[in-house]
């Protein structure tokens, strides 16, 4: 597009007659020294704790430690032009960043500027990072579900609108990969994501980008991203400044799912910010807050009632809850959830979803751990279908696991323990599944039934994908009214039992796989 | 320099608390901008810096300079500073007393950088506006700065208010 040059003038014009000429009165301070991004400034007598500062070349930092004599700033960018001497200014404000609608489909970094090319961000709204979670009579309990599209997930470990669910396993385990689909799978369902990407390389950052906008959930997602290139500060505000523009769509009676991958790395920033502001170290040197770090940021994502919606916006929405999802990833080295910051969590979030590296090694992907991973509050939630269907899934694994050490003595077993270790092989073949394509209800509901009737215990163990590939396709094409009906309701009626009971028959029939 | 305040912070308060006592406020205000004018002189930091000239010799030395501009309590505080290592707090020092001695007379002391120079009537109207703003009585210091354009810019401690055409300048191009 070719710039007008009348139109430039007349912006600059615009915005000459629009500049306020009032005597601007703040308060300075004087930088005494500059270290590793940490500015200590002296004077700054009524400087806030969290404001913003401002800096000669347009560089802000955020006043951290209030000290009686000085004030502990880190630059919120590049500091290397800050020298001592400079004068820093007060804003009066705390660190806002852009919220809005237009902010969909757009990468931005952690204060919200875009850095993916396509130009300003159309949005005049603004929000502090830094909120209180809302309060008690403002929240309504969790009973509405957000399908992952991941049948063991959804099956086993239900997510719920305004729960925190923790994906919590080592490096290689499959972390980010479900968060992904988590996303595309919410393409249509009028739930907007957030994608917080913390101390990730940039060509990770971008794969991600590229995965979203080829599955087209480019669309329904904003893209914060503090990568590892960036200042410690930027990556410690970035998991802020997106759950400030989930809370606009959750303030505004809509739905919204935010995903902060990671927080270990967060952690890790916070901590270097902390012992660089000399704050006392703690626990593997984190200092006495990262509780808080994590717990005040997680207690904001909540479903809030729609009378709170009605306030939030002035009445013009009536009648909406609105709800902000958290799925927190945390990154734990060698399998130890043991350690400082995933115990943390863990007690902070509502649940976790426990990846392993050996079940990924052994090719079951998702690699979750169906023992040790919960939901605490997304069984309320689940879709009644899924609910009634998948509680057996659960059952079947957990008896399976206490058999699956005799798997090897199958001859010298009895009829009903066999039978339940080859169910429970099955179902645990069953819950694999692809990257990038996620199931609707209709589908896993027909999976899940195929497993809980006894379908797939004529089958053999490495044919059960096969065959579920055949009987998806299948019910697509001939049961496609079924499968919308199913849906739509979510209901698991006689109706629709008898209906999936009769088209699976005639496909074991008919088909071969 | 905030490391400076909060070491000089005691010393200050004890002369100011002392200097109440004894209802000689004005005389160590002046004493202590004479100490710290003589060790803010090159050569004499240099001899306060130097681990070779004793702590004796540098009170004698100090003592010697003062005569005459302190009293007896003035060259026990000097004799102190030495005994401390301390000598190079005197202007902070100097500086934290007249902040208690504004703050207790009930005056700020505020700087006014103008473009042009007041005549006498704009500054006396410009220091009772400056009153009714800051609620408080204003010492005022001006100095003229032609930098500035037109204007002023006043300063009273860490507040700023910029009222010059070089701020307003400044703003319009951030903005632009």
């Amino acid at each position: 597009m070719q710039l007008n040059p009348s139109e430039i003038s007349d912006l600059i014009k615009k915005k000459i007659e629009n500049f306020d000429l009032s005597a601007e009165a703040h308060t300075e301070g004087t930088v005494v020294s500059v270290t590793d991004g940490i500015v200590r400034v002296h004077g700054l007598s009524e400087a806030m704790q969290g404001e913003m500062l401002e800096f000669p070349g347009n560089t802000f930092g955020m006043a951290l430690n209030l000290e009686r004599d000085s004030v502990g700033v880190v630059v919120l960018g590049s500091y290397q032009h800050i020298s001592e001497g400079d004068t820093v200014k007060c804003t009066g404000k705390i660190l806002e960043v852009p919220v809005g609608e237009a902010l969909l489909g757009r990468v931005v970094d952690a204060l919200g500027n875009p850095i993916d090319g396509k130009g300003a961000i159309d949005t005049t709204e603004t929000a502090p990072i830094e909120k209180i979670a809302p309060g008690v009579i403002a929240r309504q309990s969790v009973d509405e579900p957000v399908q992952l599209g991941l049948k063991s997930i959804d099956a086993m470990i239900p997510v719920g609108r305004g729960q925190r669910e923790l994906i919590i396993g080592d490096r290689q385990t499959g972390k980010t990969a479900i968060a992904i689909d988590a996303i595309i799978n919410q393409k249509g369902t009028g739930i907007k994501c957030i994608y917080v990407a913390i101390g990730q390389k940039r060509s990770s950052i971008a794969n991600v980008v590229r995965k979203l906008e080829e599955h087209g959930a480019m669309a329904h997602t904003i893209i914060v991203a503090a990568s590892a290139s960036e200042s410690a500060a930027l990556q410690f505000i970035a998991p802020y400044t997106g759950c400030s523009m989930g809370e606009f769509f959750r303030d505004r009676g809509e739905d919204a799912l935010i995903i902060y991958d990671d927080l270990t790395k967060q952690a890790w920033a916070y901590r270097q910010v902390s012992l660089l502001l000399r704050r006392p170290p703690g626990r593997e040197a984190y200092p006495g807050d990262v509780f808080y770090l994590h717990s005040r940021l997680l207690e904001r994502a909540s479903r809030i009632n729609a009378d709170e919606v009605e306030k939030l916006t002035g009445g013009k929405v009536k009648g909406k809850t609105g709800s902000l999802t958290a799925l927190p990833i945390i990154e734990t080295q060698g399998g130890d959830v043991s350690a400082f910051v995933p115990t943390n969590v863990i007690s902070i979030t509502d649940g976790q979803i426990f990846l392993e590296s050996d079940l990924f090694n052994s090719g079951i992907r998702p690699a979750v751990n169906a023992g040790l991973s919960v939901s605490r509050v997304g069984g309320a939630a689940q879709t009644k279908i899924i609910k009634k269907l998948g509680g057996g899934t659960r059952l079947d694994l957990a008896q399976y696991r206490e058999l699956a050490a005799f798997a090897q003595f199958a001859s010298d077993l009895d009829e009903s323990t066999r039978k339940q270790i080859e169910r429970g092989q099955r179902v645990t073949e069953l819950m694999k599944q692809n990257q990038y394509s996620p199931m609707s209800v209709a589908q896993m509901a027909v999976s899940l039934f195929a497993a809980n009737e006894g379908f797939l215990d004529n089958i053999e163990v490495n044919k059960v994908l096969d065959f579920e590939a055949a009987l998806q396709s299948y019910m697509k094409s001939e049961h496609s009214q079924l499968m919308d009906n199913i849906n739509a309701t979510g209901d698991f009626s006689d109706e629709i039992k008898n209906g999936m009971l009769k088209a699976i028959q005639t496909f074991i029939k008919t088909h071969s796989w | 320099m905030s490391e400076l305040a909060t070491l000089a912070r005691p010393y200050a308060s004890a002369v100011f608390k002392r200097a109440k006592e004894t209802n000689s406020t004005e005389k160590w205000s002046k004493s202590l901008a004479f100490m710290s004018a003589v060790l803010s002189d090159a050569e004499i930091s240099v001899l306060v810096d130097n681990p070779k000239v004793s702590n004796e010799r540098l009170s004698a030395l100090m003592l010697d300079i003062c005569q005459g501009q302190v009293d007896e309590e003035g060259a026990n505080f000097l004799k102190l500073l030495v005994q401390n290592n301390r000598l190079t707090l005197a202007a902070a020092i100097s500086k934290i007393f007249e902040e208690y001695k504004a703050e207790s007379e009930g005056y700020v002391d505020v700087e006014v950088t103008t473009a042009y120079a007041f005549s006498k009537e704009e500054k006396q109207g410009f220091t009772s506006a400056l009153e009714k703003k800051l609620s408080k009585k204003v010492h005022m210091n001006v100095t003229v700065d032609k930098s500035l354009i037109g204007g002023v810019l006043v300063r009273a401690g860490d507040r700023v208010i910029d009222g010059s055409i070089r701020g307003q300048l400044q703003q319009l191009a951030k903005r632009l």
